[in-house]
């Protein structure tokens, strides 16, 4: 294989994960210890090191307001989306009109949000930059080479900021985003990859915090979505949040309502929460204990059917997401062959009694690792891409429909949802006023009616119109929604034949500058992360060595003459100074004089060793 | 309005030369076309200019096009190649997504004929604008009592009665095909199907609102 194979990675919630393409087909990538799924969670250490996964997670209920998880919620969102989510999430997440990083003027209306640890502001971008980072250096681990591409999953249902924001943050780990693509049809073609048959195939994927439901007809190694729903704020976390809700509402009632959860109760709330949840799956109940401190602990058993009435009205959302879909791919369920269940939460019982009661129990299908399927899909993708799958081909559609604000704030559509992309679109926009030289376009997508109720992807302002009397240029705009299901706008003057330049602000994201920026100032943190790691690990190293040549010199020292005892001692007065310093090769190199100089003393000990063992044998030997 | 007549297509590839059966792209050397301007959406996907378009052959030209020309089997090529494989496929994916519904389908096969556009021609069978009416009150009468049942039935109504309608235009086209040289019955023919296509779309409309309703 060559050696610059694309990873197929699942960007989850919860977990996050690589697979490869390999001859014999996609094979998930694990780290010694066998493990697939890696936490996405971040833990920012004190000394400026940062964790990612297994470790990062066990420290969350010590280190609440430190250790970030569930990044993938806060992808492409402003402030005003993600009020629900800053009530639970003992980090914190501040607005982020303007930008900590750019110099670039706050743009108008843009609503972003940041990350704040310790006064440290990151944009989503970033912190899954961190995870991705964190994957791909452990694939290169196990693959044994460099990894610089990869085909990145998102939930079908993301919106163009999302999408985005998932490219950017690839972008700033320094990867090659080869493709976006949708996590439900990712999963069909792993599902579809060995099974040659025609079906139409339904894809439920209910993850930690995202829904998706795609249909799709797959023949003759063909994969095409016919319609595909979702919610990207439904998920594992919102069950989560229900018993939290639960166990945090019972402990009120006991110990009055003014009791205050600090962060790291609050965090361990959700860790029973989790665990309860999962235990479930198995068990008809989970016991949750926690401690309040000052001698009280809150001890409550959960049962299945509690539980189960507590998740209802979320299954509920996603059975009535599966209908509209059904409805848009214009098919009854009855004509569904299977139903493919994919994501951690597929192995609820109650979920897939849901779902089988909507399409028939005897049409699930759950893969031996409903967590792995995304990422192995994403690895058939990239063999596609790298054309070592030509047999296979996808047809993937956009989520939601492309519209502009038209006058009086309605929305003007312009490319439907579900449509097969890549797609385009084209409309004619003239001026109002004579020699006007810009036009402002509101871009949205959604399916209502008011502009004020879609999202809105951002304003694209048109620049250099020549100047003419009013409706007479003739401004052609295109809207091009690409492969990764990612808006590209272009304009041209049909009158002059010039292309107008367009200038973009996102209503939610990054600019183009800014990505760039932060791939700049990834690049030179990653440095500075690297060195404060280095001089952590050289620091502890030194204090090894002055620890065991004080020792020695405490056993040996006698052994040394003048000239190598006056050596010894300034090079341990240097090594000492050094270490309070910043530069590791100053230390190095201290530590190395230190080495030469203790030789002597180091060979005395041996000797002295090698004595005490002699002797020892003899007296054994009598 | 005049009916467009096919154009021809370039049938040489401008690479090596050799004679293309697609206008998109050379079998030999495997090089992207940019569309023609001129070509027409049954033309892109290689089939006869009818309503009653072969629908495995429509769906299997679409698939053969889009394993040659999908951005997918592009990723490697120079920027220009990237960016024409992205232009090529939306013009053959809208060009499926047009020919696979029948009642886009019919509405484009009108335009290429030269029919009278909706814009201009907004006349519909005798009687339908009060069945229609009738119809519309039973819908909000349904939508305000809640009555999902109701709903459901009269979506079933008017999915009847769309069918009924475009069997009809397909009745139409049928005898259009007959009447090849006869420009007067053509022209009778042609705003016949634009009043037919006129009621679909009025009944489609109230079928998503009942569709909206119920969910």
């Amino acid at each position: 294989m060559s050696d610059d194979a694309i990873v197929g990675i699942d960007l989850g919630t919860t977990n996050s994960l690589a697979a490869v393409m390999t001859p014999a087909g996609p094979e998930i990538i694990r780290d010694e210890s066998g493990n697939s799924l890696m936490p996405s969670v971040i833990a920012f250490h004190p000394d400026r090191s940062v964790s990612v996964g297994s470790e990062a997670k066990s420290g969350a209920v010590a280190n609440p307001l430190t250790t970030v998880y569930s990044v993938k919620r806060l992808m492409g969102k402003g402030l005003a989306d993600l009020a629900e989510d800053r009530r639970v999430l003992p980090y914190h997440v501040v607005g982020g009109e303007g930008s900590a990083v750019s110099t670039e003027a706050p743009a108008g209306g843009r609503d972003l949000v940041k990350v704040d640890v310790n006064g440290r502001l990151m944009t989503p971008e970033q912190l899954s930059a961190i995870i991705l980072s964190e994957v791909r250096a452990r694939a290169a681990k196990a693959l044994g080479r460099p990894i610089t591409q990869a085909v990145v999953t998102v939930p079908a249902y993301f919106d163009d900021a999302q999408r985005q924001a998932t490219r950017d943050a690839g972008r700033i780990a320094g990867l090659e985003v080869k493709r976006i693509v949708n996590e439900p049809t990712a999963a069909t073609l792993a599902y579809g990859l060995d099974r040659q048959e025609d079906a139409t195939v339904t894809v439920f994927d209910l993850g930690g915090g995202t829904f998706d439901i795609s249909i799709l007809k797959i023949a003759g190694g063909v994969c095409q979505v016919l319609a595909t729903h979702g919610d990207t704020h439904l998920g594992g976390d919102d069950l989560d949040r229900e018993l939290i809700d639960l166990i945090a509402g019972e402990i009120r009632r006991r110990y009055g309502q003014n009791i205050t959860f600090p962060p790291a109760t609050r965090q361990a709330l959700r860790s029973f929460a989790e665990a309860a949840k999962i235990r479930l799956s198995d068990s008809d109940e989970a016991a949750v204990e926690v401690d309040l401190g000052e001698g009280r602990t809150f001890r409550r058993t959960i049962s299945r059917e509690e539980f189960e009435s507590l998740a209802a009205k979320w299954i509920d959302h996603t059975i009535e997401h599966c209908r509209r879909a059904l409805a848009d791919a214009r098919l009854a369920p009855e004509q569904i062959d299977r139903v493919v269940m994919v994501g951690g939460c597929t192995r609820i019982p109650y979920v897939r009694r849901r779902v089988g009661e909507l399409f028939g129990a005897e049409k699930l299908y759950t893969a031996v690792n409903p967590e792995e399927v995304v990422a192995l899909g994403a690895a058939v993708q990239a063999g596609i891409l790298a054309g070592v799958r030509r047999d296979m081909l996808l047809l993937d559609v956009t989520p939601l429909s492309l519209g502009i604000e038209t006058l009086g704030g309605a929305t003007g559509k312009l490319i439907m949802r579900n449509t097969t992309i890549p797609c385009q679109t084209s409309e004619v926009f003239t001026t109002y006023v004579d020699g006007q030289t810009a036009v402002d376009i509101h871009v949205l997508q959604g399916e209502r009616e008011l502009a004020a109720d879609c999202r809105s992807l951002g304003r694209f302002q048109l620049r250099g119109i020549p100047p003419m009397p009013a409706g007479a240029p003739r401004i052609r705009v295109t809207f091009l929604i690409d492969a990764n299901g990612i808006l590209n706008v272009s304009a041209r003057e049909e009158r002059s034949g010039k292309s107008a330049s367009i200038q973009i602000t996102p209503s939610h994201g990054l600019t183009r500058r800014e990505v760039e920026q932060m791939v700049k100032e990834s690049l030179t943190k990653a440095g500075e992360d690297m060195l404060a790691h280095q001089l952590i690990d050289l620091r502890n190293e030194a204090g090894r060595i002055l620890k065991a040549v004080g020792q020695a010199l405490a056993g040996a020292g006698g052994a040394l003459n003048d000239q190598q005892r006056r050596m010894l001692d300034s090079a341990v007065a240097l090594l000492k100074a050094r270490m309070a310093g910043d530069d590791p090769d100053q230390i190095y190199a201290a530590m190395e004089m230190l080495n030469d100089a203790a030789a002597p003393l180091t060979e005395a000990q041996m000797d002295e060793v090698l004595r005490k063992t002699v002797k020892g044998r003899k007296l054994d030997e009598f | 309005m005049e009916e467009k007549t096919n154009q021809a297509l370039p049938e040489k590839c401008v690479r090596c030369s050799r004679p293309m059966t697609s206008p998109l792209f050379c079998d030999y050397c495997q090089t992207l076309h940019p569309v023609p301007g001129v070509v027409d959406h049954f033309q892109l996907l290689g089939l006869p200019r009818r309503f009653d378009a072969d629908q495995q052959a429509l769906h299997e030209s679409y698939v053969a096009l889009s394993r040659h020309t999908h951005p997918d089997y592009h990723v490697d090529d120079s920027a220009e190649a990237q960016a024409l494989s992205m232009t090529v496929s939306a013009a053959i994916n809208e060009a499926y997504r047009t020919l696979s519904d029948p009642i886009r389908r019919a509405a484009y096969l009108l335009e290429l004929l030269g029919g009278p556009p909706s814009a201009e021609d907004k006349s519909v069978p005798d009687g339908f604008l009060e069945t229609m009416m009738m119809m519309q009150e039973e819908l909000m009468d349904a939508r305000s009592a809640g009555k999902a049942e109701e709903l459901a039935r009269l979506g079933a109504v008017l999915q009847t009665q769309q069918e009924g309608l475009m069997k009809h235009v397909a009745g139409l086209y049928a005898e259009l095909d007959q009447a090849v040289s006869c420009k007067a019955t053509r022209q009778d023919l042609l705003h016949e199907i634009r009043k037919q296509l006129n009621a679909v779309a009025y009944v489609r409309k109230l079928l998503s609102q009942a569709r909206q309703e119920q969910s």
